[in-house]
């Protein structure tokens, strides 16, 4: 029963997510091509402004998408973690609604509630604080996070054939030559704000904070745009639509004969992950570190060893939230574009539907979209799971992943896939070693040790029914205990 | 002083490669997540007894309740009587005895011309009956105390939440709650009225020996009793004599 809803929340959200894509899809051809007025009430309005489609991607994509995701990962964050944890999470903001009252709905109105906070709150600002450069403090570190976006394709140019002219429709704001660079100039200017917000604070610790991050931020620059040379490489381009393009290939696949549908090619595709698998951990974990959340969040250490945004009370502490988690989104649809295939299924049909789906464009191009944010929801989950799993990394240690076994790491995975490239320009043999480094360590992750009982580390012994606190089976005596 | 980080290389491959611990822990606490997203919450109270494959262990607490062990004393009560009005009869034992002071009494006094049945009964009730609920320290010595079992803590409730702390201190109204209590020993259940009791008033040591076995006296005579008369005995007649 229970199961039965969650699969239809997720499925009213893959609806939400097709509906909004289409409609970006939609008000995307209306700018390019002109409109009728609505009701009747004036005439065919032809003198539509071509090229200007990046206008409604940018309030869809970046307004929409990027920030209500964001804004739905601040309660993602507290409820999935507390299932994680085996607890219930928020679940007590309801609204006196008929229908809706006393349900929670999975804890949906925190959201509001949690805006409503942050917006009444006072905004206390230190007395020594310098005012210009504490209130531009959050404005920088929340601003560039959104500009990152503008190159990440969410979904494929698709043709409209509207009022007799044809328009070529993508989902993506802009599609620069200097594409991925454009990633890595804009991420580096993420690190002003929060340096600025740990000097403008006035206070010491802020400061100590501020500069945990800046160190922290600019020693990951490094490793990130490495990590991302490697699949640079493999596809010879650093725009994100040629990336994305360059992973529909199957390296190998066969294909089946659907009917009157025609053929339907499945395979394995050249996903940046299987091409580059120590890129994407590179990759991952700097990008991880930019966006200074666990185990990476010695900056902020919001419990413990206070962070640069101490001194930020009300929405100016909520913008440095929401940037965080907006970094969260990005980071997953970059990822995505860069080593999941972007918007394509990858395994099989992505011809097979581009060809039968070549009638409604915009519907075909709203499918392909909503695989992509299927895939950064994923992503963000991983993210959020990722923060609870694993404890705070010390700031030496910080210090030595980023310098001594990232960017080593880095470098070498840079020669390797250039001399295999070389090697095999049609990726097989990139795609092969990335398949033995994938398979390496999962035989590492599978393999059961044999000193492993009684830590409450693996519950998988235990019966699918113990919930995790069942005894052993026997207790040992104290006889038994002496023996060993 | 430094921290001198001591760089610990006693792990196997596994461990000082991190990623595959990484992905294990990231299966643990996906595990769980996928258990407690698909699966309906067990519902008993009892945590330790639930089953099944979700694994909550919360209890939601206003909508369930742990249930509190049996020696737990609740909120106190006020005890009534029959009739409703309190059994407290105002002897200010519980209020000297309460080591938080939180108990506070007035004692009014029944008129001897009062036409209440009782009215000579007892003589005295709380007029003021009050208890500062947030200085009770929940120790009991009150019920220990009481002659009259007039308060007791046998609700099992916690004291409710208020929005001030006026709404703590409770008077008769709200103290004066639960079950009625009565003994045979209650001085209005022995006599039906206020009226005289129909018995006369004995001196106490006749009446011990009353209904035993006469004594022989050494000389064989029967031990002579005193005469019970009808008339009153003054109780002076002791002092005088």
């Amino acid at each position: 029963m229970k199961a039965l809803q969650v699969v239809i929340a997720i499925g009213v959200i893959f609806g939400i997510i097709f509906g909004l894509s289409a409609a970006s899809y939609w008000l995307g051809a209306w700018i390019e091509s002109g409109f009728y007025l609505p009701f009747g009430i004036g005439p065919l309005v032809k003198a539509g402004l071509p090229g200007w489609a990046w206008v409604s991607n940018l309030l869809i994509l970046v307004l929409v998408f990027v920030m209500v995701i964001a804004t739905f990962l601040t309660l993602a964050e507290r409820k999935w973690s507390a299932m994680m944890q085996d607890r219930i999470g928020p679940n007590r903001a309801t609204i006196e609604v008929p229908g809706l009252r006393g349900r929670s709905l999975g804890g949906v109105f925190h959201i509001a509630t949690d805006a409503l906070k942050m917006l009444t709150k006072e905004d206390f600002r230190p007395k020594n604080a310098d005012p210009l450069l504490f209130n531009l403090g959050p404005i920088l570190a929340f601003a560039p996070v959104l500009a990152l976006f503008a190159v990440v394709p969410v979904g494929p140019q698709v043709t409209v054939n509207r009022f007799d002219a044809v328009h070529r429709i993508g989902l993506q704001v802009a599609n620069p030559d200097f594409g991925m660079l454009w990633i890595f100039a804009i991420a580096s200017l993420a690190v002003y704000g929060t340096s600025l917000a740990g000097w403008a604070s006035n206070n010491k610790f802020a400061l100590l904070g501020g500069v945990r991050a800046a160190s922290q931020m600019i020693s990951y620059e490094v490793a990130l745009g490495l990590g991302l040379v490697g699949a640079m490489m493999a596809f010879s381009t650093v725009r994100l639509p040629d990336l994305i393009q360059g992973q529909t290939v199957q390296l190998w696949g066969g294909s089946v004969h659907l009917g009157s549908t025609g053929p339907l090619a499945f395979g394995i595709p050249a996903w940046g992950i299987f091409l580059q698998p120590v890129g994407f951990i590179i990759f991952f974990a700097a990008a991880f570190a930019e966006t200074k959340r666990a185990p990476f969040d010695v900056p902020e250490g919001e419990s413990e060893i206070i962070g640069y945004f101490v001194e930020y009370s009300g929405m100016k502490f909520g913008l440095f939230m929401i940037s965080e988690f907006a970094e969260v989104v990005i980071l997953a649809a970059v990822t995505t574009a860069i080593f999941l295939g972007g918007w394509h299924i990858g395994f099989a049909g992505d011809a097979w539907l581009t060809r039968n789906l070549a009638g409604s464009p915009i519907v075909l191009g709203a499918v392909y979209a909503t695989i992509f944010w299927v895939k950064v929801l994923v992503l963000c989950y991983i993210q959020l799971a990722i923060r609870w799993t694993f404890p705070r990394f010390r700031y030496d240690q910080i210090q030595t992943l980023g310098w001594k076994i990232l960017l080593p790491q880095a470098l070498a995975n840079v020669f390797i896939t250039g001399a295999l490239i070389l090697l095999d320009p049609s990726l097989r043999w990139l795609a092969i070693v990335g398949f033995v480094e994938i398979g390496f360590v999962l035989a590492l992750a599978l393999r059961r040790k044999d000193q492993e009982v009684g830590h409450g580390a693996d519950d998988a012994h235990l019966p699918a029914d113990a919930h995790g606190h069942a005894p052993p089976a026997a207790l040992p005596g104290p006889a038994a205990a002496s023996h060993h | 002083m430094a921290y001198k980080a001591t760089k610990n290389l006693t792990g196997d491959l596994r461990e000082r490669l991190y990623l595959p611990e990484l992905l294990r822990g990231l299966a643990i606490t996906t595990r769980h997540f996928l258990r407690n997203l698909f699966n309906p919450r067990d519902t008993n109270v009892e945590v330790v007894d639930r089953k099944g494959p979700n694994l909550v262990s919360t209890v939601s607490y206003p909508e369930e309740k742990t249930p509190y062990p049996p020696g737990y004393r609740g909120l106190h009560r006020l005890v009534p009587r029959e009739d409703g009005k309190p059994r407290c009869v105002a002897c200010y034992m519980c209020a000297t005895i309460c080591p938080a002071q939180c108990i506070y009494i007035e004692a009014g006094e029944y008129e001897t011309s009062d036409p209440a049945s009782e009215s000579r009964v007892i003589e005295k009730y709380p007029t003021q009956f009050v208890i500062d609920e947030l200085r009770c320290i929940v120790c009991g010595l009150c019920v220990d105390a009481c002659p009259k079992d007039a308060i007791r803590m046998d609700t099992g409730l916690h004291t409710p939440s208020e929005y001030n702390r006026l709404g703590f201190v409770w008077d008769i109204p709200k103290l004066l709650q639960g079950p009625a209590v009565s003994h045979p020993s209650d001085p209005w259940n022995k006599r039906a009225s206020s009226a005289p009791p129909p018995h006369q008033h004995r001196e106490p040591h006749i009446r011990i020996g009353e209904g035993l076995v006469p004594l022989k006296l050494p000389s064989g005579e029967p031990h002579k009793r005193t005469e019970v008369t009808d008339q009153p005995i003054p109780v002076t007649r002791f002092l005088k004599e």
